[in-house]
C-alpha cells in the first residue's frame, strides 16, 4: 500500500555545495541518498514529492559540514498482510515460483499454487492447468495475496498466495 | 464491539481489511505513529469513535476508511486500544487463513515446511531460522524443511522420470573449464592475451579474458557439445567450490542463454559443509544423480555416485598447483583433442549408463538405482582382465587396500598375487623385476600403472602399446593430458 508521509532527515552538506545554490544541492542530494531505500518502520521511499521545511545548519565541530534538518513529503510503499498486489513473476521452480512488485520480493510457494496447476521443468519451467490454458512462467503478471510479510532494515521480503478466488496469471507474456 | 465474535457471520473482506488495518498500523509500526503524532493532530475522541465506527464494520465504512486513511494514521493508539486492535489482528489472520484455507486445510496447526526470509512459506507466520537447509543458491533467504525436501525430490523425480531424465551435478574448474588469475601468467602464455575471445559473443568463443575477475578462462575442448547433448539426458546441476559471483559468470558463459542450468548453479557459498560437496542442497533422489568431478575427497559421502573425471590443466598455474613440473598445454600451444578428449568418453559412458538405466532393467521405475547401474557399466570396462602388481605397491602393503587395486576391480578386472598363465596383464614401474621379465616371455601385456588410471577416467580400455614401462625409472614428467 502506498503511503503520503513526511518524514525528517539530517542531511550533512560539504561547504563546496554552498552559496546561491545552497537550497537545490540539498534537495538533490536528498533524493539521491533516500530515494528507493528501504527503512523496516515505513517501507520503501518511492519518491519525494516536495520539502516541508529546512531547519538551521549546524556546522559540525572538526570537519565542517553543516547538518541540516530536513523534512520531506514523500510516497512510501510497504505492504501488508492480506493486501491484494499485481506483480511480476522473475523466477519459477518446483519450490514454487518468485514475483516482484517493485522493489518488494514475494515468494509463492508451490503449497499455495492451486492444485490443479502442475510445475513442467525445462528451459522455460511454469506452472500450468491441466488443460493448459493457464499458465506461469518468468515474466508472467499475476494477482496474489500477502500472506506474511518482513520488513528488515533493508529489504521486504513477502509470502503470497494464489489459491484464492480472482488471484492468478492476469496477463501472460505468451499470449500478449 | 468484538468483531472477533461477529466475523465468522459477516466475513467479508472488508472488515478483515479494516480491522487488519488497524492492527498492522498500530502494533507494527508504532514509529510512524511517534512520527505523526509530532505532528501533534490526535485526539482521542475522534480516535475513539473511529475505533467504533471500525469494530462495528458497516460494510460502507470501507470507503471511509481508504479516504480517510490519513487521520487513521494520525490516531494515537492507547493502550487498550492496542490490546483490542491486536486482537482484531489475531482474528483476522485466523479468519484469512479460513479464506484461503482451501490452501491450509482449515485450522489444523502449519507444519512449516520450510522458509522464506524468516517466514513460513506455506501461513506466512514467522518461524525460526535454525531448522531446515539454506537454498541460498535458488533465492536469497529460502529455507526448506526436511520433509519438504523429500515431498519435493520425490514429485521432481516422477516429473523426471516420465521424461526420461535423471540428475547431473556438474564441477567446474579441471572439469569443464580452466581458469587462472592474470598475475599468476607466465611469459610464456602472454601470446594467448591476443587471443581472447569476444564477450559479446560467448556461444562461440573458448578463451575468456575476465577483467572484472582478473581471470582468464579456458573452456574444456567438447564442452560445449557434451553439455547440448547431456542436457538431454539430464537435468544439470553446477556444483564448484568457488565462489558465488565466479560459478555464476562461470555458468553464464557455459549457457549463455541459460537453457541449461536455470539457476541450479550452486557454490561453496551455498554448500552445508565446508571443504566438502553434499548432494543434500540439490533437490534430486541421491539414487538418481551422477556426479561429475575432478576431486575424489570432495565428494565423501557420495563416492557412488561420482565419475571421477581426469584433470583438465590448461594453464601453467593450474599445473603448478597440482605439484606437475611441466610445460602446461597453453605453454605447448596445445590442446585437448575435441572428439577424443575426457568429455567426449565420459559423455559416451554417461549415454550408456542413461541408455541402461531406463531401457535394459526390468525392475519398476522407481526401484531403480543409478548407482547400481554405474558401478555395472564401469565393470563391463576391464572385464576379462587378470592383473597382477609388481614393484608398485610398498612391500608391507596390504595389496588390496591399494587405490590401483580397488580401481581395477571397480573397473571389473581380477586382481591377484599369485602369477598363472590366466594372468593377462602385468603393471609394473620396472622392467627388471621378475614378474616383468614373465610378461614378456610369456607374451602378456607389461604396463605401467597409468593405464589403469587412463582406463578409469576414459571409461574403455586403452591400447596398452601407449603405456610402456620404459628403463629409466624417472619418466613421469609428461603433462597429464597432453596428446
Amino acid at each position: 500500500m502506498f503511503f503520503h508521509i513526511v518524514l525528517e532527515r539530517n542531511m550533512q552538506l560539504h561547504p563546496r555545495h554552498f552559496g546561491r545554490n545552497l537550497r537545490e544541492n540539498l534537495v538533490s542530494k536528498l533524493m539521491k541518498d533516500v530515494e528507493g531505500t528501504c527503512s523496516g518502520r515505513h517501507g520503501f521511499v518511492v519518491a519525494i514529492t516536495g520539502i516541508e521545511s529546512v531547519g538551521k545548519g549546524l556546522i559540525r565541530d572538526g570537519t565542517g559540514f553543516v547538518t541540516f534538518p530536513v523534512k520531506y513529503q514523500c510516497v512510501v510503499f510497504r505492504p501488508f498482510k492480506g493486501e491484494i498486489l499485481e506483480a511480476v513473476v522473475t523466477m519459477v521452480n518446483k519450490m514454487g515460483f518468485f514475483a516482484e512488485a517493485g522493489p518488494v520480493q514475494i515468494f509463492v510457494s508451490n503449497h499455495l499454487i492451486p492444485d490443479d496447476m502442475e510445475f513442467q521443468s525445462g528451459d522455460m519451467p511454469n506452472y500450468t492447468t491441466s488443460d493448459g490454458s493457464v499458465k506461469i512462467q518468468k515474466d508472467s503478471e499475476v494477482r496474489l495475496k500477502i500472506i506474511g510479510t518482513r520488513v528488515d532494515a533493508t529489504v521486504i521480503f513477502c509470502i503470497g498466495t494464489i489459491k484464492d478466488d480472482f488471484l492468478g496469471v492476469i496477463n501472460d507474456p505468451a499470449t500478449a | 464491539m468484538s468483531l472477533a465474535a461477529d466475523s465468522p457471520v459477516h466475513s467479508s473482506s472488508s472488515d478483515d481489511f479494516a480491522a487488519f488495518l488497524d492492527g498492522e498500523l498500530s502494533s507494527a509500526s508504532s514509529a510512524r505513529e511517534e512520527a505523526l503524532d509530532e505532528d501533534g493532530q490526535s485526539s482521542s475522541p475522534a480516535n475513539e469513535e473511529a475505533e467504533d465506527e471500525n469494530a462495528s464494520c458497516a460494510p460502507e465504512e470501507e470507503d471511509e476508511d481508504e479516504g480517510d486513511l490519513e487521520s487513521k494514521r494520525l490516531k494515537r493508539p492507547r493502550m487498550e486500544q492496542l490490546e483490542v486492535a491486536e486482537c482484531f489482528e489475531e482474528s483476522a489472520t485466523d479468519e484469512s487463513l479460513v479464506h484461503n484455507s482451501e490452501a491450509s486445510t482449515s485450522k489444523e496447526i502449519c507444519t512449516h515446511p520450510g522458509s522464506f526470509g524468516g517466514m513460513c512459506i506455506r501461513c506466512g507466520q514467522r518461524v525460526a531460522e535454525e531448522s531446515g537447509v539454506t537454498f541460498g543458491y535458488i533465492h536469497r533467504g529460502l529455507r526448506l524443511g526436511n520433509d519438504e525436501i523429500v515431498r519435493l525430490r520425490n514429485t521432481d523425480m516422477k516429473n523426471l522420470l516420465r521424461h526420461k531424465k535423471l540428475y547431473l551435478v556438474l564441477d567446474l574448474d579441471h572439469t569443464l573449464l580452466n581458469s587462472t588469475q592474470l598475475n599468476h601468467m607466465t611469459a610464456e602464455e602472454e601470446y594467448l592475451w591476443s587471443q581472447t575471445d569476444s564477450l559479446q559473443d560467448v556461444s562461440k568463443g573458448s578463451l575468456f579474458m575476465l577483467n572484472l575477475l582478473q581471470m582468464m578462462t579456458k573452456l574444456r575442448p567438447f564442452v560445449r557439445t557434451f553439455l547440448q547433448e547431456a542436457s538431454q539426458m539430464f537435468e544439470m546441476y553446477i556444483y564448484t567450490m568457488g565462489d558465488r559471483q565466479y560459478a555464476l559468470r562461470m555458468a553464464d558463459l557455459l549457457d549463455p542463454r541459460k537453457e541449461y542450468f536455470n539457476g541450479r548453479v550452486i557454490s561453496r557459498d551455498d554448500g552445508t559443509q565446508r571443504h566438502q560437496k553434499g548432494l543434500d542442497v540439490v533437490l534430486g533422489q541421491e539414487s538418481a544423480v551422477l556426479i561429475l568431478d575432478d576431486t575424489e575427497h570432495a565428494w565423501a559421502k557420495h563416492k557412488d555416485n561420482l565419475i571421477l573425471m581426469e584433470r583438465y590443466h590448461f594453464f601453467a598455474s593450474s599445473c603448478h598447483q597440482f605439484g606437475f613440473n611441466c610445460k602446461s598445454l597453453s605453454e605447448l600451444k596445445t590442446d585437448e583433442n575435441e572428439s577424443e578428449g575426457a568429455l567426449a568418453c565420459v559423455l559416451k559412458a554417461l549415454r550408456k549408463i542413461h541408455h541402461t538405466f531406463f531401457d535394459e532393467l526390468e525392475d519398476s521405475l522407481d526401484g531403480r538405482d543409478v548407482r547400481q547401474v554405474l558401478k555395472t557399466v564401469r565393470k563391463d570396462v576391464l572385464r576379462g582382465c587378470k592383473i597382477i602388481f609388481s614393484r608398485v605397491f610398498p612391500t608391507q602393503f596390504q595389496a588390496d587396500n591399494h587405490h590401483l587395486w580397488k580401481i581395477a576391480e571397480h573397473l571389473g578386472a581380477t586382481c591377484t598375487t599369485e602369477l598363472d598363465p590366466s594372468v593377462t596383464h602385468v603393471v609394473s614401474l620396472e622392467v627388471g623385476t621378475d614378474k616383468s621379465r614373465w610378461a614378456v616371455k610369456h607374451n602378456k601385456f607389461l604396463v605401467h600403472p597409468r593405464w589403469i588410471e587412463a582406463t578409469n577416467f576414459f571409461w574403455q580400455r586403452q591400447p596398452e602399446e601407449n603405456f610402456p614401462v620404459s628403463q629409466q625409472k624417472n619418466e613421469g614428467s609428461v603433462p597429464p593430458n597432453a596428446e
